[in-house]
């Protein structure tokens, strides 16, 4: 019989209590657990959020947020101020155009159907990029039309009147052609060629032009063939694939095109800066706010995303609390019980100390039962924490995400006109807020547990120091 | 040798003082076997818990060996009590929920004594006395209150302690059972120059010890015995 025998006994002495105790102990462990489960998850999906943001910040011009547009576009001078900005490693100008299939834009006006309200339809789609572009006409004909489109086919159907079954098949979606400074999307990524080559030097004019897949097999163009815009032929040099259906219909230019093309040479729709690291980008960010003026630029860095990090690091913030007070709850349970314990067995404590036993063996005895029924309780309680840590980890991502559901959406929607690569990433951010799941992985469980002992060592410390002040005299007294 | 040097025990029970341990003094030497006789609170226990560092004098002191419980800390105390101190409680005193083996192997446990030999020890003791080797593994809670006092007394001896206190060693046993005890004491502080002081209301056991002291409202007297070495010389 060893101290550890005898405090397994001593645990199980009261079967009922110990049970009742387990249980309780078990609830507070298993909400710790399903906290910490739920902490780490959003945690992972933070970090994973920030690096899908990553080092680049998105320059658009001041006011260029609204549908209405306004505000001076960028310059090339600013593009110059950019690049001396400390932390930024690259400026790439962008200079957006709106292409439209000329024998649509044709029979459209023929039927004197350009009110203002579908171009007022038609501007929303533009969302940021708008108030600049250009609308130019083309040959293609785009890949993705109205109809996918659904509720906003409709908000544009209701202002041209009631002959809407004959228009929604000849309204599609405006291309857009992105004049770019280096090969990279609209969100600063490189660009995904899949067939063919880049477009060489993207800061000198050119008559290739890359296109998306969808778009390439929508007017069964491939690498070499030849399209037109404002009737002049453009060589497609490569084909790129930027994995969403809006990003896809779309075409690339490089950027002293797209600007001859606009007529405007100087000017840019955007400009895309990558920070030299991860750390710098928030004094990136500012500096470079400052050195262009808030009444000149706006820089944004992935906007919706930060909206999306920074809820989901209020449930990280929560989830962590709730841990830290579920595991508070766990040591005050066995802090309870065990004083209790202890003034329980006084006379035993007595009789203990009375046949010579030392302080630290009744204290390690006690510091043990009480390990014992935190490993009883967090047995129990790993349990619950498997089945319930899921659906604590959605609820509370949903209750605390709810509010920034609308806004991604209305993100979504302005991003569908402006080109194409953001409707992807920064469109699923509510998705990737639903896909936060909390499976509690044996690491963190194990951490978890770790810091249950932790805490139960320090809840049975206290009443294992209160045995040392029971005098053996104890022994004579009466139960 | 154990020498006890006027020794005061004081409790204050509301608004008076009782002294059930007032002003004892008196000297054992090694081997004696000594009896303490007297009413019921008369103080006995009192005095046995003194001697044992259960408890602390008022004032006095009681030194062992030449040394000084008064002047000990803690810890040394504690390790007195392992040591050197058998201690048969007048309520026995287990731990319920163990089995009488390890009663019996836990004074041995916290002497650091290897697990085998406190088995054998254990089992050893409990043999001698006389309780059946079924009831070794029984739990205490289980046992009668004569078993129960056997393995109490089994626990007691189980360091080899130089001086046992018994308080009522024989209460709870039959004639014969508490003869066998009697002898078993008797032999220790013979064979083994154990130093035994028992507290008795049993007239049989008080008259085979070689001194016999009579406790009467704090105050401790000793009275004349026949005794054992009368017996024995006489033998
Ligand atoms: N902690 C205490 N506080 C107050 N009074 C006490 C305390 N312990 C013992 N007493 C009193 O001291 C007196 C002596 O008690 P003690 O237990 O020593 O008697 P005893 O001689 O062993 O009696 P018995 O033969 O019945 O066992 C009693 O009157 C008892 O009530
Ligand atoms: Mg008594």
């Amino acid at each position: 019989m060893s101290v550890l025998a005898r405090s397994v006994g001593n645990a199980f002495r009261n079967k009922v209590r110990t049970a009742a105790v387990v249980a309780v102990l078990a609830v507070a462990i298993g909400l710790a657990l399903a906290m910490l489960a739920a902490n780490q998850a959003v945690g992972a999906k933070v970090q994973e959020l920030n690096a899908s943001v990553g080092t680049v910040l998105t320059v658009n011009p001041a006011g260029g947020q609204g549908f209405e547009g306004g505000g001076e576009p960028l310059t090339t001078g600013q593009e110059a101020t950019a690049a001396g900005v400390a932390y930024v490693s690259a400026v790439v100008g962008t200079s957006s155009l709106r292409l439209r299939n000329a024998a649509e834009a044709a029979a459209q006006s023929a039927a004197g159907q350009t009110g203002a309200g579908s171009q007022g339809g038609q501007g929303g789609q533009g969302g940021p990029g708008g108030q600049s572009a250009a609308t130019l006409t083309t040959n293609l004909t785009a890949a993705v039309d109205a109809g996918t489109l659904g509720n906003r086919n409709q908000q544009a159907n209701g202002t041209t009147g009631t002959s809407g079954s004959t228009q929604r098949t000849v309204r599609s979606l405006p291309i857009t052609a992105t004049g770019i400074g280096a090969q990279v999307d609209t969100t600063g990524k490189a660009l995904n060629i899949t067939e063919g080559t880049g477009l060489g030097d993207y800061t000198a004019a050119s008559t290739g032009a890359l296109l998306g897949t969808t778009l390439a097999q929508k007017n069964n163009l491939g690498v070499g063939s030849t399209f037109t815009i404002n009737d002049q032929a453009y060589t497609v040099s490569g084909l790129f694939d930027a994995g969403t259906e809006f990003g896809n219909n779309a075409v690339y230019l490089t950027l002293p095109t797209a600007q001859t093309l606009a007529g405007t040479p100087d000017e840019l729709s955007s400009m895309i800066v990558t920070v030299n690291s991860m750390e710098n980008v928030a004094s990136a960010k500012t500096a470079l706010q400052a050195a262009l003026g808030s009444d000149k630029a706006d820089v944004t860095q992935g906007q919706n995303l930060q909206t999306a990090v920074s809820s989901l690091d209020s449930v990280k913030n929560i989830s962590f609390i709730a841990f830290i007070a579920a595991l508070g709850t766990a040591g005050l349970i066995i802090l309870l019980i065990m004083v209790m314990l202890v003034r329980e067995r006084r006379r035993e404590i007595g009789v203990l100390k009375a046949i010579g036993a030392p302080n630290r063996t009744i204290g390690l005895q006690f510091v043990l039962e009480a390990l014992v029924l935190a490993a009883l309780g967090s047995a129990v309680g790993a349990v619950i924490a498997s089945f319930a840590s899921g659906s604590i980890a959605s609820a509370l991502v949903s209750s605390n995400t709810t509010t920034t559901a609308p806004t991604g959406r209305g993100f979504q929607g302005g991003a569908g006109g402006f080109p194409g690569g953001q409707g992807g990433p920064f469109g699923g951010a509510s998705q990737l807020l639903n896909s936060v799941t909390a499976s509690a992985s044996p690491g963190v469980i194990a951490g978890g547990i770790a810091a249950v002992f932790g805490v139960a060592i320090i809840g049975a410390l206290v009443p294992a120091l209160l045995t040392a002040r029971i005098r053996p005299i104890e022994v004579l007294r009466g139960e | 040798m154990i020498e006890v040097k006027n020794l005061v025990r004081t409790f204050n029970s509301g608004d008076r003082t009782i002294k059930p341990v007032n002003n004892v003094s008196f000297v054992l030497e090694q081997g004696t076997l000594a009896s303490i006789v007297g009413k019921s609170g008369s103080g006995k226990s009192t005095l046995l818990s003194l001697l044992g560092a259960l408890d602390k004098p008022t004032s006095g002191d009681v030194v062992v060996d030449g040394v000084s419980l008064a002047g000990l800390p803690d810890g040394k105390l504690t390790e007195y009590r392992r040591r050197d101190i058998g201690f048969v409680f007048q309520q026995f005193n287990l731990i319920p929920n163990l089995s009488a083996v390890d009663n019996v192997m836990l004074p041995m446990e916290f002497a650091g004594m290897k697990k085998s030999a406190r088995l054998q020890r254990a089992k050893e003791l409990l043999e001698q006395v006389q309780l059946d080797p079924s009831k070794h593994e029984r739990r205490i809670n289980r046992l009668s209150g004569g078993e129960q006092q056997r393995v109490a007394i089994a626990r007691a001896l189980a360091n080899e302690p130089k001086l046992i206190l018994a308080d009522e060693p024989t209460g709870n046993l039959d004639e014969q059972t508490g003869d066998h005890i009697i002898g078993l004491l008797s032999s220790l502080s013979r064979d083994h120059n154990t130093t035994i002081l028992v507290v008795t209301h049993d007239r049989a056991l008080a008259n085979k010890t070689d001194r016999r002291f009579r406790l009467q409202q704090g105050n401790l007297t000793e009275e004349p015995v026949r005794g054992r070495t009368a017996a024995a010389a006489n033998a």
